[in-house]
């Protein structure tokens, strides 16, 4: 009787094993396709908490580089400002009634800035989590970008954090297209280098050269156009290949991210159901 | 006994905070990135029911995954090398009837337990870096991260087990 009981006692820690690879194995495919919702990730709030007192801890050593990304583009922005309203002055002369400009529906965006709290970099499926969550208005699908250039998508948001996939994650593909002449393809990143992404799919005949700017095509809700993502850093085709396998250097380095902004499209709801109903 | 639970409580949050807060912010060379987490498991007794060796290695595993965003990756590869532990153990050293040490240099010995250890986090390693990448593809690169890093990961391990004076 004893043996027996000790011959189930082994063969069910066998076969708990097996429940728990299983679990394990069908929680690993389930989480493949990032649109997924994740109950179980870091925007959960303890989580986060503890991800953010660790991370006040580290900001301190970041806040030279972030003052001086701040202050480039305080400057940018004020003469941007400068010229804008110098534009405005000369349009309201010309115009006296101004009730009929109205704002070309897919420029109604807002910005709200946010802490990176959490980075990885060194994986293949690199996540970022913020900390603006539900109550600040970040919901899915929202863009992120930071001074230099486009970070990634919001894919799961809890009330007070978000988590982010960024550009370093082999699971995201982002619609971008060349500044100079608007050809477009889609970003890929092999999980190499965290400076550096790829792009296959850019016809034989297309021109351009070393050192032309990235930026995102604006097809996707999730961004506006003309963010910039990245420099072509260096390209080749065979002579039997149809298409270039292009080396594109990154604008954000996610090594000493801090700041974002996510972008607030007023108009995602109303884009995407339309269409969606076309493709129905 | 109430002591021993308490202690591997404790070792279990330090190595937990340690892991998501310190090690998982470094990047050797860009890419090398060791989980010493996997202490916790090493350091279980010997002769400890499986079932319960099984089960704390799979909360260890689905908290790290948990604040890592990686749901299930450390969970499975944790609980592989749980199962395979003990046998790992008995390849190395025999232990004698009545007798359940927790694993150290001072109970195996220096050199058995380097080897212990060195079997575990390389098959540990490479499982998760592999699930991690979940293909095949550019599979060098993977295998040799997942060295690279059990090396560090291995020397860090030694490292404060030389510290465990007992």
């Amino acid at each position: 009787m004893r043996n027996l009981f000790n011959f189930l006692l082994k063969y069910f820690s066998v076969l708990f094993f097996l429940i728990l690879e299983i679990i394990s194995f069908s929680l690993i495919i389930s989480s493949q396709s990032y649109q997924r919702a994740h109950f179980f990730s870091s925007s959960n709030t303890v989580v986060a908490s503890i991800y953010q007192t660790g991370n006040s801890v580290v900001e301190f050593f970041k806040l030279k580089t972030s003052n001086e990304n701040l202050s480039e583009e305080n400057t940018q922005l004020k003469n941007e400002i400068i010229a804008l309203k110098r534009q405005l002055s000369a349009f309201e002369m010309q115009k006296s009634d101004s009730s009929e400009l109205r704002l070309a529906p897919e420029t109604a965006y807002r910005y709200i800035s946010a802490k990176v709290i959490n980075c990885s970099t060194s994986k293949m499926q690199n996540y970022i989590t913020l900390n603006k969550g539900m109550r600040d208005g970040v919901r899915k699908n929202m863009g992120v970008i930071s001074e230099e250039g486009a970070v990634g998508i919001v894919i799961d948001v809890s009330d007070k954090f978000s988590v982010v996939i960024p550009i370093i994650n082999t699971k995201l593909l982002i619609s971008s297209k060349f500044k100079r002449n608007n050809y477009s393809g889609t970003l890929t990143w092999s999980g190499v280098n965290s400076r550096f992404a790829s792009l296959n799919d850019i016809a034989r005949h297309v021109e351009f050269s070393k050192g032309d700017t990235l930026i995102t095509s604006g097809f996707t809700p999730s961004f506006p156009e003309n963010i910039p993502i990245g420099f072509v850093d260096d390209f080749h085709i065979d002579p039997s290949d149809s298409y270039y396998t292009i080396k594109i250097s990154l604008a954000v380095d996610f090594k000493t991210l801090a700041h974002v902004k996510i972008i607030d499209y007023s108009n995602f709801d109303e884009q995407t159901t339309l269409e969606k109903s076309v493709q129905n | 006994m109430l002591q021993k639970i308490l202690q591997n409580i404790l070792l279990f949050v330090a190595l937990v905070l340690i892991q998501v807060l310190v090690l998982n912010n470094i990047q050797f060379l860009g890419f090398v990135n060791p989980y010493i987490y996997i202490l916790f498991l090493l350091s279980q007794p010997v002769k400890q029911p499986r079932m319960l060796t099984l089960t704390l290695a799979f909360m260890l595993g689905i908290t790290i995954d948990i604040f890592s965003s990686t749901l299930g990756i450390h969970a499975f590869a944790t609980v592989f090398v749980a199962f395979i532990r003990s046998g790992v153990i008995k390849l190395f050293f025999s232990i004698d009837e009545g007798f359940n040490p927790s694993p150290s240099f001072f109970s195996l010995g220096v050199g058995v337990y380097i080897r212990y250890v060195s079997v575990i986090v390389v098959i540990h390693h490479i499982l998760l870096f592999t699930l991690e990448a979940f293909s095949f593809a550019n599979f060098g690169f993977v295998l040799l991260k997942a060295l690279l890093s059990a090396i560090i990961t291995i020397l860090l391990i030694l490292g404060t087990q030389s510290f465990n004076k007992k």
